[in-house]
């Protein structure tokens, strides 16, 4: 497949992985090949990456029961990350303070976009991010 | 957690000097915040934190190291960080922490700055 014809492409790729400290890496590692295969460079999958990270702290904090799931879509010259998280204890109640809202920064200056999206009564939050060489 | 991910500490002229490694996230900053908080309870009141072997690093990360600046300041010292890689520095700019820490580019540099 060439490159033309792959940034071209819809893809839809869907993880779910335990929240777990060392499984976020799954995350990351997920948004770096999507990004890749879509021809993003560099700069923007390191990016992508840290924004994807900063995406799950923003919903799961220091918890370590229940699941995340992720959604990636690539279309055109954009790539959406979407997170829900699944509690399996209490129900959640967003952390707060410092940590937040170095991530919300963080966010803020690595994509293009970004919110929160619940799910019912899961807490979700998306991104959006553009590559950098593609035209407005 | 990320294997490359290392933490090692010594004392040049008299500072402690920690050296990060690899991967600073969520699943690897907790050892790194255990061995400041270690230094710290110690007494050493200042501690120069060499980052310069690090590829990737997150809130979590600046949150152990602004509770760690913290701490320093508490006890009249400081928290001297050491930065070459542009995408590792662009974390602190981002996040306004450029104007908090004291930033090097070498360890001689840092460890000179609180002889």
């Amino acid at each position: 497949m060439s490159m033309v014809e792959r940034k071209a492409t819809t893809v839809s790729v869907d993880l779910s992985i335990p929240v777990q400290a060392d499984l976020v890496v799954l995350a990351r590692l997920a948004a770096a090949t999507v990004a890749s295969r879509a021809g993003f460079g560099v700069e923007d999958i390191e990016d992508l990456r840290l924004a994807v990270e900063e995406l799950c702290l923003s919903l799961v904090g220091t918890r370590d029961d229940g699941r995340l799931h992720l959604n990636y879509e690539c279309e055109g010259d954009a790539i959406t990350v979407t997170c829900w998280y699944e509690a399996d204890e209490a129900p959640f109640t967003a952390s707060g303070g410092e940590a937040d809202d170095l991530s919300l920064r963080i966010l803020g200056a690595l994509v293009d976009d970004h919110g929160r999206n619940p799910a019912g009564d899961r807490p979700g939050a998306w991104l959006r991010k553009r590559r950098s060489d593609a035209t407005a | 957690m990320d294997q490359s991910f290392k933490i090692e500490d010594v004392e040049i002229d008299g500072v402690p000097v920690v050296s990060a490694s690899g991967e600073i996230d969520v699943a690897t900053a907790p050892p790194l915040r255990d061995r400041l908080q270690a230094l710290t309870s110690s007494g050493k009141s200042t501690v120069v934190v060499d980052l310069l072997g690090v590829t990737f690093l997150d809130s979590t990360a600046l949150g152990v190291l602004v509770g760690a600046l913290k701490r320093c300041r508490e006890a009249g010292g400081d928290l001297p960080l050491v930065i070459a890689e542009p995408r590792i520095l662009k974390v602190f700019e981002i996040t306004g922490l450029t104007g908090v820490f004291p930033i090097f580019e070498s360890v001689r540099e840092a460890v000179g700055s609180v002889k």
